[in-house]
């Protein structure tokens, strides 16, 4: 039996007097999208955070395709495929849409001043390469005729896409992305529902932090809950959204006052 | 005419040490204030060499560029663990210990009474005696300054770095080295520094440590942010503006015990005005 694509086993985590991880253990598949569901303060940020190397744990290990990646930077993880957005998106607002995805793009000539002084055509040349490439990159998420645009003049649902661009110009094969569709319009969510499916036929693996459930029902291949930093349950949407007990964590008791 | 070109050199001299200054501050978001320390350094070197042994003008350049890369990213890297205001008050510390070896260090800078007698350079077995010489040198080190500015802003490089002034934690995701980019533009920021410090002392010919003090960090703060922060056009034109200012009060009738500190309190009103209404300077981008 092959190793699992990504499995976290036992990791804890606290902060003072918070356990924000409890013996957080979970493996996903490769090629699944998998939603990663809890209430507010369940630990999902922070086991993003333990996962991409941001955040050291106090104890447990993270492997992915086999080898082991916790304690890496999080620029060693990046290029051994693992890319993660930000809730807070944390785009650079004061240059163009394109520019924010080259950023993201590994091993660029010209990245370092000597070869930028003493090889200007090489790099100038290397760049109108990047460039092309960059604009592939931004027409998969639809934001072609925005290339030249300073971020800060997007739409948040166009900068939300931009998060997933730069998260494409890493070339990771696993993307963890942190709330892409909170505070998206019906017809953005549509868009970015779509484009995730297109990513999972492209190849590449997602663990979405999602707390919309019709969005968990709808792209959801597996489901992580997560509670008080624990994995509690794991399955298909419907297996997790039939469990009352799940139900009743998640919605703290407000769906009663509903009931019949 | 005379008077004329040795204002070009001085200016063009602040226009290498601005470009450092911008660099740090303006493009990668290190908010240095003790440029003017780094630069000293850089003037001192020059002045050792050339006034203590036969090493001519050019190798002790190179010598005083080496010594300002590694002084600039000691100095500099404390804002790898300290950011943002806390750094100021980091680099406040700098410029101030700097001023104090500066001033006390009598056996290697001369102390307050400073350094006279430094040679004139010499490029090439020619010594540049005439203002029109050294305008020719500094316009050359100036010209190569500007190029280079512009050849790595416009690189990937200079990209990298105003994603690591916007958001470094998104720049680490991206799984770029922050570290070596920060050490990188400290490293270019030393050698501009350090070369415009060694063509300062041969230009005066006479070094002392105040102009290497905390007002000549803030002096140069205020070339950058009138100039323009972030552009190459703003860090040109900042010093020739500045360097002016001081010739246009010498037309207005003050006595000359009061006219350092006219100077002084112009520059502050400067710095305050455009920081409150164009904080984009003449030719740049908000600060």
């Amino acid at each position: 039996m092959s190793a699992p694509y990504l499995h976290v086993s036992g990791i804890n985590k606290r902060f003072g007097g918070l356990q924000a991880l409890n013996d957080c253990s979970f493996t996903i598949r490769e090629g699944a999208i998998t939603c990663l569901v809890g209430p507010n303060g369940a630990g999902k940020t922070t086991i993003f955070n333990a996962i991409t190397g941001f955040l050291r744990p106090d104890s447990g290990q993270v492997e992915f395709r086999g080898r082991r990646i916790s304690g890496l930077s999080p620029q060693t993880i990046v290029a051994a495929g693992i890319a993660r957005s930000f809730q807070n998106l944390r785009l650079f607002a004061e240059i163009s849409a394109l520019d924010n995805v080259l950023v993201g793009m590994r091993g660029q000539f010209g990245e370092e001043p000597l070869s930028a002084l003493f090889r200007p055509l090489k790099t100038a040349h290397a760049q109108a390469a990047r460039r092309i490439t960059g604009r592939e990159i931004l027409d998969q998420v639809g934001l072609l005729a925005q290339a030249d645009t300073l971020v800060r003049n997007l739409s948040y649902g166009e900068q939300k896409l931009l998060t997933i661009a730069r998260l494409l110009a890493t070339k990771a094969d696993l993307l963890l992305l942190d709330e892409p569709a909170s505070g998206l319009s019906a017809g953005a969510l549509a868009a970015l529902m779509a484009l995730l499916r297109r990513l999972q036929s492209a190849g590449k693996t997602l663990l979405v932090v999602e707390h919309n459930t019709r969005v968990v029902q709808q792209i959801a291949d597996d489901v992580l809950f997560l509670h008080q930093g624990h994995l509690m349950a794991q399955g298909t949407p419907e297996a997790i959204m039939a469990d009352p007990a799940l139900a009743e964590i998640y919605f703290g008791g407000a769906l009663q006052d509903h009931g019949p | 005419m005379d008077f004329l070109l040795s204002y070009l050199v001085l200016a063009e001299i602040y226009v290498l040490l601005g470009l450092s200054t911008n660099l740090l501050v303006g493009i990668v978001g290190i908010f240095s204030v003790s440029q003017a320390a780094v630069f000293g350094v850089g003037a001192y070197i020059v002045a050792f060499f050339l006034m203590n042994t036969s090493v001519s003008f050019l190798p002790a350049l190179a010598v005083a560029a080496i010594c300002c890369v590694v002084l600039n990213i000691v100095v500099t890297l404390p804002s790898l663990r300290v950011s943002g205001d806390y750094f100021v008050v980091t680099s406040f510390g700098i410029q101030l210990l700097a001023t104090a070896v500066f001033t006390n260090w009598t056996g290697g800078t001369g102390g307050a009474n400073g350094l006279p007698g430094i040679p004139p350079p010499d490029v090439f077995g020619i010594q540049l005696a005439s203002n029109a010489q050294l305008a020719l040198l500094t316009s050359i080190m100036a010209g190569l300054g500007c190029i280079a500015f512009w050849l790595l802003m416009r690189a990937p490089f200079g990209r990298l770095l105003r994603a690591i002034r916007e958001d470094e934690l998104a720049v680490a995701a991206a799984g770029k080295n922050v570290l070596r980019a920060k050490v990188s533009a400290a490293a270019l920021a030393g050698a501009f520094a350090g070369v415009s410090g060694g063509l300062y002392a041969t230009f005066l010919s006479f070094i002392d440590p105040s102009s290497f003090d905390l007002d000549a960090s803030i002096l140069l703060l205020t070339m950058v942010v009138v100039g323009g922060a972030r552009t190459l056009a703003g860090s040109i034109l900042g010093p020739f503006v500045l360097l002016a200012l001081p010739q246009l009060l010498s037309l207005v009738e003050i006595p000359t015990t009061i006219a350092a500190a006219a100077r002084q309190l112009v520059y502050g009103l400067l710095l305050i005005v455009f920081m409150l209404f164009r904080p984009q300077g003449l030719l740049g981008e908000k600060l």
